[in-house]
């Protein structure tokens, strides 16, 4: 035992000695909050001549309501189209024929969605015009513009992603590019222009094809989203509705966009070869320029409490999945470390609960894990155990197995060395993050947009290594309950797999 | 004019303050200044006289050190009768721990010290890695080494590995880009080729602990590793420390060359039908016959930019994305391994009601490269978007290490990097035009289609003559199949068994079955519609089956027998085809009665693999394995009655997943027998019937049996 004791004691002496504390960060980052609201940040980091932003924007798909659902993530593509400079040959005349598109496109729209009384030349007419206007449009057209200008000028892992919390925007760039950069990020969020905008709802409508409908898991977690939430946003999908990703506009976008993009609603967080006294003064200049504008509203709906059991099958000719899920706070609830530990618990790596049982022993599913934050973590979100079954057995199959060690985390005090292994792992894994500039501008940007301040990031490590076997029982017990349960499985019709 | 002067020249300071302070307000005003040097240190090389390569890379940011070992050998190396052992391989080599420690012991004892020691393999070689806080160095170097020396490769482990490959193998199918991405690679290397292994039930069951023992022994040899390790270490200690591991190590035999890459297929158009998508995923691919060494490779570096460079900068994204609005992915190029030819391949996926004009659009894509010449624009966009991102090619001392390690290993020379951006500036319009001439052949290109035909703008067919490609995963052979449902029985599955005889009429009851004579009425659907006839069956256990079916169009006999099988019709008589014989012999020998007749009996097996839902009720799962080959049978465990029955049939269409429903039970001649049933064939209702009347042991006149 005083071995044991004695152990721990040494190796909470060597975490502590460890190069990823706080104050040494605090020395290098530096935060400054414009007159118009919106957040920079720049941690200085300089092994090599490059640095990595990420813009976060505090909006995502929980945002949307029925009818406009994907619009986040289609503004999104929209921010790659240009803007009034880049990307045309002709704005002022461009913008007549854009506002042309939108005229015609509602008259096109309203009378092909008639309930009743609907007339079929009409829309055949009204459609036919809606392209004319499209076209003439596109002429002004210099394709991908604001991105060839990023890519030539060295830009590297140039993306962006939609979330049910935020938007964030990305990339790379030697380190001589910063005024090009935040000319560029800034104007796009300035002076978008939503050209190609029709074509670019196709091209999402093929993402939903890719992702969510021709592929089995993409299916299954749909389901399981709308089933799980019966109230909240969270149930919609990311990529949206058919219906609402055949219907909505590009009005509707630029209203989406007036709403959710004001700079006190977003964070940009630059990482790398930079020197804050330069690059302050640069920013500022570029990004003060977006217009101070009001908060949008918080959202208002709160996702019911779950008093029952609910399920969906999908019976499909894939192999089984298994996916269930559990109501729990949101990212900011005090509760949230303990979580973190019970995922890390159950999952990580081959010394988790889930892989020894499931994959070493049973040999029923080939991965197992549990994890937080589904879809998102700024309002009350799920606790999710996924697993594969193995050849031969069926998506019901795992769900005992998984119950059971659910079960023990409520009725036995978890042993102290593999806590200890779990808040190393923690430490660790920060650690290892520390020198990605990529990674640690959206770390950062993420935990300024959510907490308020980027700290939290290395706070958060802290709040884990208290966490207590008694706080694992407790928030077990309040949150793995079969009325808090809603399982979704991928059955397969061919009968199971041999 | 003194005062217009200064007033002036007041002003031109003015405006040159101001400007200082302005923003640009168009993207070419911004001055880039140069990128300050930026020389990043190389890491140190040192060969051992046994051979062993091994680079240094001090990095003092974080106390992380990491270290990899990648050995010559790997997946191309491998006979395609064991095709999937490196997966095999590089699992159990770490899961199968040391002689000293378990794979699991190991798992508690690296993971309490967040440090990780895991192995990989890849078609050319396999690696294994350490990462560690620097503090915990001694610690885990020693278990790293152990694991590069002396694996045990323990059986359960082996046995874990082949868990996952096979269920890897049962999904395969499941999602269209996993399908058309190993597919248009075995149609660009062939299925032969070493490059396309396929592993399938029967190769993973045949690897043995005796074969990876023996890959160990065949490549683990210090002429065929080259070690790197990066982090907070000091060089010399570093140095001395794998010196003392490894100088005294013997060389072994050299690892062999690159096998070649194979032969493509022929050009023309394949088909793999996929019924669960709403897209199609088109694949265009055919051998590229270049590797990284040709001195031909920068100018196909730039073409490759050209064509699907940057994030939307190439002529794939702007035409077909953008422009057209025809999908989301799309991309390609021409393939330039290291050490041997690759493949020429573009991809994309779109909804299936564009699939035809997708494909033509791509097919313009590849002659274009041929026949639109490549302006200014293009050719200094290609060259910007490898020349201006290059630094991050080498931004951390850890992809520095990899660049090095990649030129050793390939035999380049180690100034290869450093002389690329000047390679690229180099080359002229001309040679990507020749490059293209050279490396692009539109008319060799195989196209290979996945989706849901029927949703298809015209059919494929309008583009050549279509070649179907049959996935549908082997089934493990008989009753030695190593599949996770082992062809062994258990008890539980006994005991299933044993309820459905008792409550279909017991034992000796089902034993004094001789012949049934079956009347019934079945719809189904045909590919004419719907029908519905009468059937009268006569079957003679084991092997003799008289069938008429009486149709809206006359009646059919259709007659089984050891000796001959026949159908006889209003048209005439003519022998059955092959296919329907062997399905009628395997739907007899497999029926219900005669499983339940022969269910003592060596060579019928019967596994509960665990439970599943029909209708209501929680029923149990049994494989079974008959010498007529294997199904499953779904069993109410509180009653004993077949619910269900699920077994693969052969159709023109390919095998098929046959699933029959049984319900309404009644007494026939003392036994309990079903008297309605609904059958599926792949999920798709395909008919159903209803049984009138079964006599047992009738009167069977031999003659009916005989060809007229």
């Amino acid at each position: 035992m005083r071995a044991i004791r004695i152990i721990i004691g040494l190796l909470l002496i060597a975490l502590g000695a460890s190069a990823q504390d706080l104050a040494s960060y605090e020395k290098r980052t530096t935060v400054r909050k414009l007159d118009n609201g919106l957040t920079l940040i720049v941690m200085e980091r300089h092994e090599a001549p490059v640095f990595s932003y990420a813009t976060v924007v505090n909006a995502g798909n929980a945002q949307e309501v029925p009818g406009i659902t994907g619009l986040a993530h289609m503004f999104e593509h929209m921010a790659f189209k240009g803007t009034e400079k880049i990307g045309t040959t002709d704005y002022a005349a461009e913008k007549a024929a854009l506002a042309n598109v939108e005229t015609a496109y509602s008259a096109y729209d309203t009378e092909r969605r008639k309930p009743v009384g609907r007339d079929d030349a009409k829309v055949a007419a009204l459609e036919k015009a809606w392209k004319d206007a499209i076209a003439a449009a596109d002429k002004f057209v210099v394709p991908n513009e604001f991105s060839k200008v990023v890519d030539r000028a060295g830009g590297e892992g140039v993306n962006a992603f939609t979330a049910s919390d935020e938007t964030a925007y990305f990339f790379s760039m030697p380190s001589n590019r910063f005024e090009l950069w935040a000319y560029l990020e800034s104007e796009r969020f300035l002076h978008p222009v939503f050209r190609e905008f029709y074509k670019e709802r196709d091209v999402v409508t093929e993402e939903r094809r890719m992702r969510s409908e021709s592929n089995p898991v993409g299916r299954l977690v749909e389901q399981f989203l709308e089933t799980a939430y019966s109230a909240h946003p969270y149930r919609q999908p990311t990529v949206g509705w058919p219906s609402d990703l055949a219907s909505f506009s590009a009005t509707d976008a630029i209203a989406f966009f007036h709403k959710y993009y004001v700079p006190s609603n977003m964070v940009v967080a630059v990482v790398g070869d930079v020197n804050p006294a330069e690059a302050l003064p640069i920013m500022e200049k570029y990004f003060g320029r977006l217009p101070k504008a009001p908060q949008p509203d918080p959202l208002r709906t709160v996702e019911p409490p779950q008093r029952s059991e609910r399920s969906v099958v999908l019976r499909e000719t894939s192999q089984p999945f298994y996916l269930e899920g559990y109501h729990r706070p949101a990212a900011t609830d005090p509760d949230n470390a303990t979580f973190d530990v019970i995922s890390m618990l159950m999952s990580s790596g081959r010394t988790s609960r889930l892989y020894k049982s499931l994959v070493r022993d049973k040999k029923i599913a080939v991965n197992a894990s549990g994890f937080n934050g589904f879809p998102g973590d700024k309002y009350p979100n799920l606790f999710a155990f996924f697993a594969v079954p193995s050849a031969g057995h069926t998506a019901t199959d795992v769900a005992a197995p998984i119950h059971a060690e659910v079960d023990r985390l409520k009725t036995e005090d978890v042993p102290a060395d593999e806590l200890q292994s779990v808040k190393k792992r923690v430490r660790a894994g920060l650690l290892r993050e520390l020198d990605s500039n990529s990674g640690m501008a959206l770390q950062l940007a993420q935990y300024q947009t959510l907490y308020g301040d980027w700290r939290e990031l290395f706070r958060e490590v802290d709040r884990i290594d208290k966490v207590t076997p008694q706080d694992v029982k407790r928030v077990a017990a309040a949150t793995f309950t079969p009325d808090n349960r809603t399982v979704a499985t991928v059955e397969s019709t061919k009968g199971g797999a041999k | 004019m003194k005062m217009t002067n200064r007033i002036l020249q007041l002003a031109a300071l003015l405006l040159v303050a101001l400007s200082a302070f302005a923003q640009a307000t168009d993207y070419r005003d911004i001055k880039t200044p140069p990128l300050r040097n930026f020389n990043p240190p190389q890491a140190k090389r040192i060969q051992l006289d046994n051979g062993m390569v091994i680079f240094l890379m001090e990095d003092h940011e974080l106390p992380l050190i990491r270290g990899l070992a990648r050995i010559r050998g790997g997946g191309r190396d491998i006979p395609s009768s064991k095709a999937g052992m490196m997966a095999i391989y590089s699992q159990s080599w770490r899961t199968g721990g040391t002689k000293d420690k378990t794979g699991d012991q190991l798992d508690e004892m690296l993971e309490s010290r967040a440090a990780r020691v895991e192995t990989t393999a890849s078609d050319d070689s396999t690696t294994i890695r350490f990462d560690v806080l620097k503090n915990d160095l001694d610690f885990v170097f020693p278990i790293f080494l152990d694991l590069l020396h002396e694996p045990q490769f323990r059986q359960e482990k082996i046995d874990l590995a082949k868990t996952q490959a096979n269920t890897g193998i049962s999904r395969r199918n499941d999602d269209p880009q996993g399908i058309i991405g190993r597919e248009a690679t075995k149609l660009g290397y062939g299925a032969d080729s070493p490059y396309a292994r396929q592993p399938e039930y029967a190769t993973i069951a045949s690897i043995t602990r005796e074969d990876l023992l023996a890959f160990h022994d065949k490549y683990v040899h210090p002429n065929n590793i080259i070690v790197g390790v990066v982090g907070d270490f000091d060089s010399k200690a570093m140095e001395q420390k794998l010196r003392a591991a490894f100088a005294k190590w013997p060389r072994g035999p050299q690892a062999p060359p690159a096998p070649a890459g194979g032969t493509a297929a022929k050009p023309g158009v394949y088909f793999i039908a996929k019924d669960d998508v709403t897209q199609a995923n088109i694949a265009m691919v055919t051998g590229s016959g270049l590797t990284r060494k040709s001195p031909d490779y920068y100018a196909v570096a730039v073409l490759n930019e050209i064509l699907d460079g940057g994030s939307f900068s190439g002529r794939l994204m702007n035409d077909i994305r953008t422009k057209r609005g025809l999908a989301y992915g799309v991309g390609g190029g021409v393939g330039a391994p290291w050490d041997h030819p690759g493949l020429v391949r573009v991809q994309m996926s779109t909804k299936s009601g564009t699939t035809v004009e997708s494909i033509n659009a791509l097919k313009q894509e590849m002659s274009d490269l041929r026949t639109q010449p490549f302006t200014a624009e293009e050719m200094a966009t290609a060259k910007d978007l490898i020349l201006n991102a290059f630094i991050f090619t080498m931004d951390s001392p850890e992809k520095v290490l990899g660049q090095q390690m990649n030129l050793e290993f390939y035999g380049m020379p180690l100034d290869y990097f450093r002389n690329y951006p000047a390679n690229i500036q180099k080359v002229t319009a001309e040679q990507v035009a020749n490059a293209a001439q050279k490396y692009v052949h539109p008319e060799q290109l195989a196209l290979l289609v996945v989706g849901k035909d029927k949703e298809f703008d015209k059919p494929l067919s309008t583009l050549g003559t279509v070649t179907p490609i049959d996935i549908t995963i082997p089934e493990p052979g008989g009753s030695k199949a190593q599949s996770s449902g082992p062809a062994v029985s258990n008890d539980e599955g006994r005991s299933l068994i044993e309820k459905v005889r008792n409550f279909v009429g017991g034992k000796d009851k089902i034993a004094a079955v001789k012949a049934t004579h079956e009347v019934s009425t079945i719809n189904t659907k045909g590919p004419q519609g719907d029908m519905t006839l009468d059937v009268d069956l006569t079957t003679v256990y084991p092997d003799r089956v008289h069938t008429v079916l009486h149709t809206p169009m006359g009646e059919m006999t259709m007659v089984m027998t050891p000796e001959a099988s026949f159908m006889m019709s209003p048209m005439g008589s003519q022998d059955m085809p092959t296919a329907q014989r062997e399905n009628m012999q395997r739907e007899t020998r497999n029926d219900t009665l005669s499983i339940l007749m022969n269910a003592d009996k060596p060579g019928y097996t019967f596994s509960a693999v665990g439970s599943e839902k029909v209708g209501d009720v929680d029923a149990k799962v049994v494989e079974i394995h008959t010498d007529a080959g294997s199904l499953k049978w779904w069993i109410d465990p509180a009653t004993g009655r077949l619910l269900r029955k699920a077994s693969t049939v052969r159709t023109p269409a390919g095998p098929a997943e046959a699933v029959t429903d049984y319900s309404d039970w009644k007494m026939f001649g003392g036994l309990n027998l079903p008297t309605r049933f609904t059958s599926k064939r792949n999920g798709e209702a395909f008919g159903s019937g209803e049984v009138k009347t079964i006599e047992v042991n009738p009167v069977v006149d031999p003659a009916m049996f005989q060809k007229k």
